[in-house]
Parts: structure tokens; C-alpha cells; sequence
């Protein structure tokens, strides 16, 4: 019974950072149908840029988790408005290549810039240790993360469904054509949706940094799993992206507690089985495919 | 039909042609150097110099080879037998393929009597067969892998530094024997950590310990967490972890997160290279055994090479920028002894030589299965307190004897080497 | 670009106009495209000359799929590499002449294609291209952990080169060349045979307009299973001659960056222009080489440049972009 509360908390942890990363995928998904292929590229350099923040000015985790998604809300405006609107009118494939290419470029920079072996960060202390629950032990930073996660979520949840700005960028998310046809102007929010979805991708990286190694290729294989996540959760959905995100992680753990080895290839059949029952998705509608 | 004659005629054609351009280009022979093959000694370094085994070999290992080149000149000079010395390189990107092609080249092309370091098992196991089927040498730094002298092994390759019987064995015997009997291993599933995980068993149990876990893990990977929980729960002395590179990093920042230590479970690592250390920050690593093969600071003479290596790099060397500064030297110092540089006379040369050098400590190079031994270390990682310059990471607990560090003779034989076929 | 061109389908389409049509010159290019691929190995490093043959029919069996099927598959490494594995197993195991194991190697890359294939038709888009690379890496997984058979990390080692005994083919790359560019050269003449036959039209009529095809009582997803199937074939067979032109198979084969790697050279040469991956091949292996000895850190850097570039103002390839000019000149005199 201790293991299976222990390994809950674990995979919702690790859940919490695919939640935020395959959110920030989905928002960007919703409002430009581009699938950002370097959005393991940006939870790297989230986690890359608050290391180098530490390091040359000080500037530790708290600060960081505001800081750092500022900086990469701007890196992301700066992607769309200099490459990315170029293709928004062609076939979206023509924007996965390009994101592909530009993944490629960021992470070879972080590597001849900064080596392979990683770059340190110190834990801050307050998170450091176990909170002790029964005779169960977790980790602090566990509990932390996901609950924070979980709050950004839910922050998130708010914003799109309660303001106007919300509004619109949840129903060019989930209704494109709609959306358009009643003259609402997408387009003006296209440049900052873009970059609030690599600055929660950059949030993500922040949280990693203390928790895990900050090496260039960290995020080469977190972007395939994020693949996975939206796929199995619904491209068109955000509360899917969320949902996906978390359970990914559970499996994750899970898997790892039970069949170690097969933890990863166990996602990939969680979704072959949710693209055999339903192609759209556990919350996609078959339409936005 | 008629296409395929074509293509025929073509292909003598060009054979003809290739033949030709062969016998022009072909080195004329000039008195007094007509000891060297081609005229002239070429070694090449072939390595990752942009992936992640850049910062622990690289770039500063064609550094090292060339200082060989400058102390081998120095040392011998108007009386050298290689009166002229060509170091070349090439940055396989870590993949097996490019290695492969690269090192056909390098002998085939540019060549090269030599190839160094070469990481990753599968591009060392490659480059080990183009050494052979072109009969030049081969010098294995980079890669663990006991294939190179097990089933794998040929006559031209050399296996040098380190693998991953040496690192299981020093680890695991020496920390057994002072107290750590009760082992939880996590590894990577694949071969590398499999067969660190098989050699870990072998020596824990030979010294009175006991692996009373053995868990799996998927590779890449970057959440441990599950992993730590499952071998926590078998309350073992001591965690053994066999993961690498960026892996270990995740590894060592999640068992310090989970207060392993605090519980009195101590953590040893199967393979860690110094530049691990720097960038985690020693903190991180505090109390971590492993087995070294060399350390900077282990005493003057590696010092003192340190620092020369330090002028030219701006960084301190690790084990392996050393062991390919050893390995070129060793190999010039060879072609000194026999007057020449062909392959075979080199290889009758260095076969059962014993040495000591600023790498080589004890040094053999095995004659039944070209394994090189040398002594090894059991290191551990110092506090951040007692750390007193830049790179002073290590303390030395004991020092492994050259002749238990590595595998024992029959061992290769049993796994099936066998040199004289 | 004068018109631009909004989906990769109309890229595709432009391009197919452009081939359809007849002229005295499709008899130099492919007198000078034969002559190149003959002298090769005289021109580049024998090896290398043999990836570039075996890149150029991966990246031809791609564009079969993404420029006159409209998919684009982000998991061809997985026939591209299952293929490599199963070539170099029989060629290790049976010791048959090195065409009959690429045979072998290349009919398993089809089978595996079948189920891949009927999951992943179910999408399309986007999410064909993100549920193909799923799949490839549950391979890769399972490469890896299949140690005994494929070598793990350490990868399948010593693949023989068996060509009837004659020495020259099994031991010189140079001539080794020569015995493998007939089987490039048959897998470019298949590829080029189905896009030209009936079903090659029923694909790019459902490229073009699936609801239409459908509703003219085609059946869609099986015509894009069997696409998919027959590029996976082709993939497989490059995949295989280029494991034994190695003499091993490596989980590198099976990486998703491999995937990747075939799409920068489709792209790179051109969407469906069929040929165009011979020139994005030569390019992109040549590149890598040549950055392999250049001390430059970083080859990303170059090829994700040079990628963004294309995809950014060049979509019709180097092959495309260069007709499209010969095309605009022709129509002005």
C-alpha cells in the first residue's frame, strides 16, 4: 500500500512535467494548427537558462519560475514572428519540418556553447527534504512540483474559460472553422499564444533543472513521450493535453514498478490502443484530427 | 542484360584507372626512410567531438596525442625512427557508421599506422574490424566494452584505460571488503549496463556481499524516482548505479532528493569520468565511490603532466586524455624499438612489454588477449569543504593492482579470444 | 517563388505536372544521372559513395509516400533499420549471396509496415507523422533490449559480404559498389514504376482529394496501407544494402534522428520530385563528412540551418526550384 502511494506521487510528478510542456503544445496546436517539433528544444533551454541565471547572476529557482517563462515567452514571439507566420497559411507540415530544423540548431548551439556534461544547479533548500506522510517517506520536491503544476493548470483552465482572450483562443482551439466563420480575429492573438505556449514549456525546463541533469539533449526524447501524450490525450484538447499528461506520468511509474524495462514502450502501447479505439484522442473530436 | 555488362566494363574500367592514379600517387621510396611504411608515421584520433563524449575525450585528446608527438621528438630527436609525424583527426558524431567509414579512410586513404580512442562500443567494435581486415593498429580508449577482448578481439587491437570488468571489480570488491555488503544495483537495460550489473554480481559475491536487488531501467532516462523507491525498500547498504553520462546526472540528483543517504544508503557508481563531477558541482557527488583509472592529482608525476596538459587546454585532463597520450607514446616508443612501423613488427613489439609511464602504472600489454593492465583506483568523491583547488574532486581509498584490476587471461580466452587465429 | 504554393500536396503537384511532361531532355538526365551514379566511387570515397546510393533510395521510397501519397512519415527509420537488422542476421546466419539477404530484409520491412501501416493510416496529417515516430521508437526499444539477437548497444557485428566467392566485391569497396548500385538502381525503377502505373494515379488522386477518391469507390485507407507497405519495401531495401556495405547494423539505423535525417534529404532534393532525393542524399552525406574532419563542433547547426532555409523559401527542393526556373524560361522564349 506504501509503494502504490509512493509510486502515485512519482508518476504525478513526472506527469507534471508533460502536463505543462503538452499543454504549451496544445494552445500553440489550437490557434495556429502547428505542432512545435522543438518544444523539447525549449523545456531545454527553460532549464539551460535558469542554470546560466544561477550561475552568473545569482538568481536562484523562486525568481526563476517567474523570470525564466518571461524570457522564453519572448524567445517564443521572436520564433513567430520571424520564421514561423512565414508558413501559418501553407500546410502545417511545412511548420513541423521547420520547428524540426530549428530543434536540431538550438540544441547543437547549447552544445558546442556550453559542452555535453551538463550544467550544475543547486537545489533550493526549503524543497530538499521528505515530508513524511504514515510511515511513507516523499520527497518534498515531489510534492512541490506537482502541485504546482497543478495550480499553473488550473491558472491556465481559468484564463481560458473565464476571460474573453480565453474565450477566443479555446474556441480556435477546439473550433477553427466555427471560430473564423462568426469574424472573430484570431490573428491578433496568434504572435502571444505562441509564445505563452513555449513559456510554459520553458516552466517546465525550470522545474526540471534542480531535479534533473541540464544537458542539451535533455529534452530529445521528452519531446517523442510529448508526442505520445497529445496524441493519446487529443491534438485539439487542452483539458486532454492535461489529463494525458498525468496519466502518461502514472503509467510511467508504474510501468517502471512493474515492468521496468518496458516503462517507455508501455506508453507507446497505451497509444496504439487509444489510436485503434479512438484516432482523435481520449477528449478529441473526431473533426480536428 | 546488357546494363548489367555495362556496369562491368565500367567497374574493370575504373579499377584499371584506380590503379594507375595508385601507382602515380605511390610513395617513391627514399633512402634512409624506407623503415616507414609511406615515409612518414600517421596516428589518428578518431572520436566524439560534438556529442556527449566531447568533454571527457574530444578535442583535448588530439591535444594529447600530439603531446606524445613533441615528447617522442624531444626525447629521441636526430635518432628517431619517425623523422616525420602526422596527426590527424576526425569527430564521428557518435555514430557507428561515420566511425566506421572514417577509420576505413584513415588506414585506406590518409594512411594513418594507427587509430585512437574511438568511444561507444558500437564504433569501437567497427573500428577494431577495419583494424584487422587492414592489418593496422588500433588503440581502444573510449569504449567499456570486454567484447574487445573477449569474442571480438583481433591481433591490431589494443584495449586500453578501462572496461567494464575493471570498473565492476574495483568497485565492487573493494566496497564489499570495507563493509558494504548488502547491494541494490540499478542499471540501464541494455549492453552496457548488463554487463556491468553481471561483472558487479560476480565480484560482490566473491568478496562475502550479496546483490539482494537487481533492477532494470530503460535507456535514456530521466526519472529515477520509482527505481530509488524499489531498491530503497530492500534497506540495502548500498546502492550501485551503472548509468552515464547525462543518466547519472538524473540518477545522483534524484537519489540525493530522495534522502537516500540520510537513510545510511550509500551510493556507488559504475562508471564516472571527473568531468561528471565538475559539471553536477561536487556537492552533488559527495561520498560516491567508483573505480578511477587515472587521476590527475594522484601524485607529482601525473601532476606535473597535468599541468603542461592544463597550459594547452585551459582544463584539467581526464582518464581518458591521458590514456591517449599514453597510448601514442607508447606506440611511437615501439616503432623506436623496432626500427620500423609495420603493423606486425609493432604489434610482436608491444605484445607482453611491461612499462610504467605517467598512465601506465605497472603497465603490461597482454600478450593472449592485447589487453593492456595498469593499476586502478578506488576513488571517492570529496566533500565541497575539503576540496581545495579547481578539479580537486577525488581522494584516493586504495589502489588496485594491475594484475586484479582486470580480467584474468582465461577469462578472455573463455569468452572467446583467441589471437592466434 | 512566383506562385506559392499552399500545402505540400500542391508542391507535390506542381512538381508531378512538371515530370509528366515529355521532352527529348528526359533522355539526357538520365544518361547523366546513370554516368554520375557510375562514376561515384571515383569521384567520393567508394564507401561513402555507397551511402549516398543507399540515402538516395530512402529518401526516393519516402517520397513515394510523402509527395504522391501526402503522408509524411516521421518513423521510416524503423524500416530503414529492421530491415538493416534482418539483412545482417541472414546474412550472418544462412551466409546466402548479400541481394537474397537485402531480399529477406527488405520483405520483413513490408510485413512490419502492414500493422504499423493500418494503425497509422487512421490518422493523417499531423498526427500520421507523430504516431509513425512512435512506432519507430517502440522498435528501437525493443532492439535494444533484444540483446541477443540484435547485439544490444554494442550492435549486430560482422556482416559478411557473400557475392559468390569473388573476392574483388567482398573485400573492395570500390567494386563492392558495383555489385550493390544495380539493386539502387532496380528500387529507383520500381518506385518510379508505381507512381506512373494506374495505382500510382489512384494515390495522387487521393493525395490530391481523398473525399473524391473515395466517393469515386476507391478504398482509401487500403490504397494508403499498400503505399505505405510498398515505401516501406524500397526503405528496407536500402536500409539492408547499406548494413552490409557496413558490415554491421547499429540501433543508430533505428534512432528517430534517422528518420529525420531522410526527411531533411527528401525535403532537402524536393517533394515529389522522385529524384530529387539523389541530390539532397549526395548533399547531405557529403556534408556530414566533410564536417566530420572540418573541426567544426555542431553539425546540427549547419544542416537545421540549410533545413529551415529550404522549408522556408525553397519548398520545392533543389530539384524542384531548378525545373520550376527551367520551366519559367522555357515559357518566356
Amino acid at each position: 500500500m506504501n509503494e502504490i502511494l509512493q509510486y502515485t506521487v512519482q508518476g504525478l510528478a513526472a506527469g507534471s512535467f508533460y502536463a505543462l510542456a503538452a499543454l504549451g503544445l496544445a494552445v500553440i496546436f489550437g490557434v495556429l494548427g502547428v505542432v512545435n517539433f522543438a518544444h523539447g528544444a525549449c523545456y531545454m533551454l527553460g532549464a539551460v537558462v535558469s542554470a546560466l541565471l544561477l550561475q552568473n547572476f545569482g538568481l536562484g529557482f523562486w525568481p526563476a519560475l517567474v523570470v525564466v517563462p518571461l524570457i522564453m515567452f519572448v524567445f517564443g514571439i521572436l520564433l513567430e514572428r520571424l520564421l514561423v507566420r512565414f508558413l501559418v497559411a501553407l500546410d502545417p507540415l511545412y511548420n513541423f519540418l521547420l520547428t524540426f530544423g530549428l530543434s536540431l540548431v538550438l540544441v547543437d548551439l547549447i552544445k558546442r556553447q556550453y559542452g555535453v556534461s551538463g550544467l550544475p544547479y543547486t537545489r533550493p533548500e526549503i524543497l530538499s527534504g521528505q515530508v513524511t506522510v504514515g510511515d511513507v517517506r516523499l520527497p518534498t520536491f515531489q510534492l512541490f512540483v506537482f502541485a504546482f503544476s497543478l495550480v499553473v493548470c488550473v491558472l491556465v483552465w481559468l484564463l481560458l474559460t473565464k476571460t474573453r482572450i480565453g474565450m477566443i483562443v479555446r474556441a480556435s482551439t477546439e473550433r477553427p472553422e466555427l471560430t473564423r466563420a462568426l469574424g472573430v480575429d484570431v490573428g491578433r492573438w496568434v504572435t502571444p499564444v505562441f509564445g505563452f505556449g513555449i513559456a510554459l514549456a520553458g516552466l517546465a525546463g525550470v522545474l526540471a533543472a534542480p531535479f534533473r541533469a541540464i544537458t542539451a539533449d535533455m529534452g530529445s526524447n521528452f519531446v517523442i513521450i510529448l508526442f505520445a501524450v497529445v496524441v493519446i490525450g487529443g491534438l485539439g484538447s487542452v483539458l486532454g493535453a492535461v489529463v494525458a499528461g498525468f496519466l502518461v506520468g502514472l503509467v510511467e511509474a508504474f510501468g517502471q514498478a512493474y515492468a521496468p524495462t518496458f516503462a517507455q514502450v508501455v506508453i507507446f502501447v497505451v497509444m496504439a490502443l487509444v489510436i485503434l479505439v479512438k484516432p482523435s484522442g481520449l477528449f478529441g473530436r473526431e473533426e480536428s484530427r | 542484360m546488357r546494363h548489367k555488362t555495362t556496369t562491368a566494363a565500367a567497374a574493370a574500367l575504373s579499377g584499371a584507372l584506380l590503379l594507375a592514379a595508385c601507382g602515380q600517387a605511390g610513395p617513391t621510396a627514399q633512402t634512409g626512410e624506407d623503415e616507414l611504411t609511406d615515409g612518414k608515421v600517421v596516428l589518428g584520433v578518431l572520436n566524439d567531438q560534438s556529442g556527449v563524449y566531447k568533454d571527457l575525450s574530444g578535442p583535448n585528446s588530439v591535444e594529447a596525442v600530439k603531446m606524445a608527438v613533441e615528447d617522442y621528438k624531444a626525447e629521441y630527436g636526430d635518432d628517431a625512427v619517425a623523422t616525420e609525424i602526422e596527426v590527424i583527426t576526425a569527430d564521428h558524431q557518435n555514430k557507428p557508421e561515420v566511425a566506421n567509414t572514417k577509420a576505413q579512410e584513415m588506414y585506406d586513404r590518409n594512411k594513418a599506422d594507427a587509430i585512437f580512442d574511438v568511444p561507444a562500443s558500437s564504433a569501437a567494435l567497427a573500428v577494431a574490424t577495419q583494424a584487422k581486415e587492414n592489418k593496422k593498429l588500433y588503440f581502444n580508449i573510449g569504449a567499456a566494452t570486454t567484447e574487445l577482448t573477449g569474442a571480438q578481439c583481433n591481433k591490431y587491437t589494443f584495449h586500453y584505460a578501462y572496461d567494464t570488468y575493471m570498473l565492476a571489480n574495483g568497485t565492487g570488491k573493494t566496497v564489499t571488503e570495507q563493509g558494504g555488503t548488502n547491494w541494490s544495483i540499478i542499471y540501464p537495460d541494455y549492453a552496457f549496463g548488463q554487463d556491468m550489473t553481471k561483472s558487479f554480481t560476480t565480484a560482490i559475491e566473491g568478496s562475502g556481499g550479496a546483490v539482494v536487488e537487481a533492477i532494470p531501467t530503460p535507456f535514456p532516462n530521466d526519472n529515477f524516482a520509482t527505481f530509488l523507491t524499489k531498491a530503497a525498500a530492500s534497506n540495502p547498504d548500498v546502492i550501485g548505479s551503472m548509468q552515464a553520462g547525462g543518466d547519472l546526472i538524473n540518477f545522483v540528483k534524484q537519489y540525493n532528493e530522495a534522502g537516500l543517504r540520510d537513510q545510511g544508503i550509500e551510493l556507488a557508481v559504475g562508471l564516472m569520468f571527473i568531468t561528471d563531477i565538475n559539471s553536477l558541482g561536487v556537492d552533488q557527488f559527495a561520498g560516491t565511490t567508483f573505480t578511477e583509472a587515472w587521476y590527475w592529482n594522484y601524485d607529482d608525476e601525473n601532476r606535473e603532466w597535468a599541468d603542461r596538459f592544463m597550459e594547452i587546454t585551459g582544463t584539467r585532463p581526464s582518464f581518458a586524455h591521458a590514456a591517449n597520450y599514453s597510448a601514442a607514446k607508447q606506440y611511437l616508443d615501439a616503432v623506436q624499438r623496432a626500427g620500423t612501423d609495420d603493423a606486425d613488427a609493432i604489434v610482436s613489439e608491444l605484445q607482453g612489454y611491461k612499462v610504467n609511464d605517467v598512465f601506465l602504472r605497472n603497465g603490461e600489454f597482454r600478450a593472449e588477449d592485447n589487453r593492456v593492465v595498469h593499476d586502478a583506483y578506488l576513488a571517492k568523491v570529496k566533500d565541497e569543504a575539503s576540496v581545495s583547488e579547481d578539479w580537486d574532486y577525488e581522494e584516493i581509498l586504495a589502489t588496485i593492482d594491475a594484475s586484479e584490476a582486470f580480467r584474468p587471461v582465461e577469462d578472455s580466452i573463455a569468452a572467446g579470444c583467441n589471437l592466434g587465429s | 517563388m512566383t506562385s506559392a504554393p499552399t500545402t505540400i500536396t500542391s508542391v507535390a503537384a506542381a512538381a508531378n505536372h512538371l515530370a509528366s511532361r515529355r521532352s527529348p531532355l528526359r533522355w539526357v538526365l538520365l544518361a547523366v544521372g546513370l554516368l554520375a551514379a557510375l562514376s561515384l566511387p571515383w569521384l567520393v570515397y567508394p564507401p561513402l559513395a555507397m551511402d549516398i546510393a543507399a540515402w538516395a533510395l530512402f529518401a526516393i521510397a519516402l517520397d513515394l509516400l510523402l509527395g504522391f501519397t501526402g503522408l509524411l512519415s516521421f518513423g521510416h527509420a524503423a524500416f530503414w533499420g529492421g530491415s538493416a537488422y534482418v539483412t545482417g542476421l541472414v546474412a550472418i546466419n544462412v551466409g546466402v549471396p548479400f541481394p537474397v539477404a537485402i531480399l529477406v530484409g527488405a520483405l520483413f520491412a513490408m510485413l512490419l509496415a502492414v500493422p504499423i501501416g493500418f494503425l497509422s493510416v487512421r490518422s493523417s496529417g499531423i498526427y500520421f507523422a507523430m504516431v509513425t515516430l512512435a512506432f519507430a521508437q517502440m522498435l528501437y526499444f525493443f532492439a535494444n533490449q533484444w540483446r541477443d539477437v540484435t547485439g544490444g548497444e554494442n550492435g549486430l557485428q560482422g556482416i559478411p559480404r557473400n557475392f559468390f566467392g569473388i573476392e574483388l566485391i567482398e573485400t573492395d569497396p570500390f567494386y563492392f559498389y558495383y555489385a550493390g548500385l544495380p539493386i539502387v538502381l532496380l528500387g529507383m525503377w520500381a518506385a518510379w514504376r508505381i507512381i506512373h502505373s494506374p495505382f500510382g494515379k489512384v494515390l495522387v488522386a487521393i493525395r490530391d482529394n481523398p473525399a473524391r477518391a473515395s466517393a469515386l469507390g476507391y478504398d482509401v485507407q487500403r490504397y494508403k496501407v499498400m503505399a505505405f507497405v510498398m515505401s516501406a519495401g524500397l526503405a528496407g531495401t536500402a536500409g539492408g544494402l547499406f548494413s552490409i556495405s557496413h558490415g554491421f547494423a547499429s540501433l543508430q539505423e533505428l534512432n528517430w534522428t534517422t528518420s529525420g535525417k531522410v526527411v531533411l534529404i527528401t525535403v532537402l532534393g524536393g517533394i515529389g520530385t522522385l529524384w530529387g532525393g539523389t541530390i539532397g542524399a549526395a548533399l547531405v552525406v557529403m556534408l556530414e563528412d566533410w564536417l566530420a574532419t572540418s573541426g567544426f563542433e555542431g553539425i546540427g547547426i549547419i544542416t537545421g540551418t540549410v533545413f529551415v532555409i529550404v522549408v522556408l523559401a525553397f519548398r520545392r527542393g533543389i530539384w524542384g526550384t531548378v525545373r520550376d526556373l527551367k520551366a519559367r524560361f522555357r515559357s518566356r522564349t
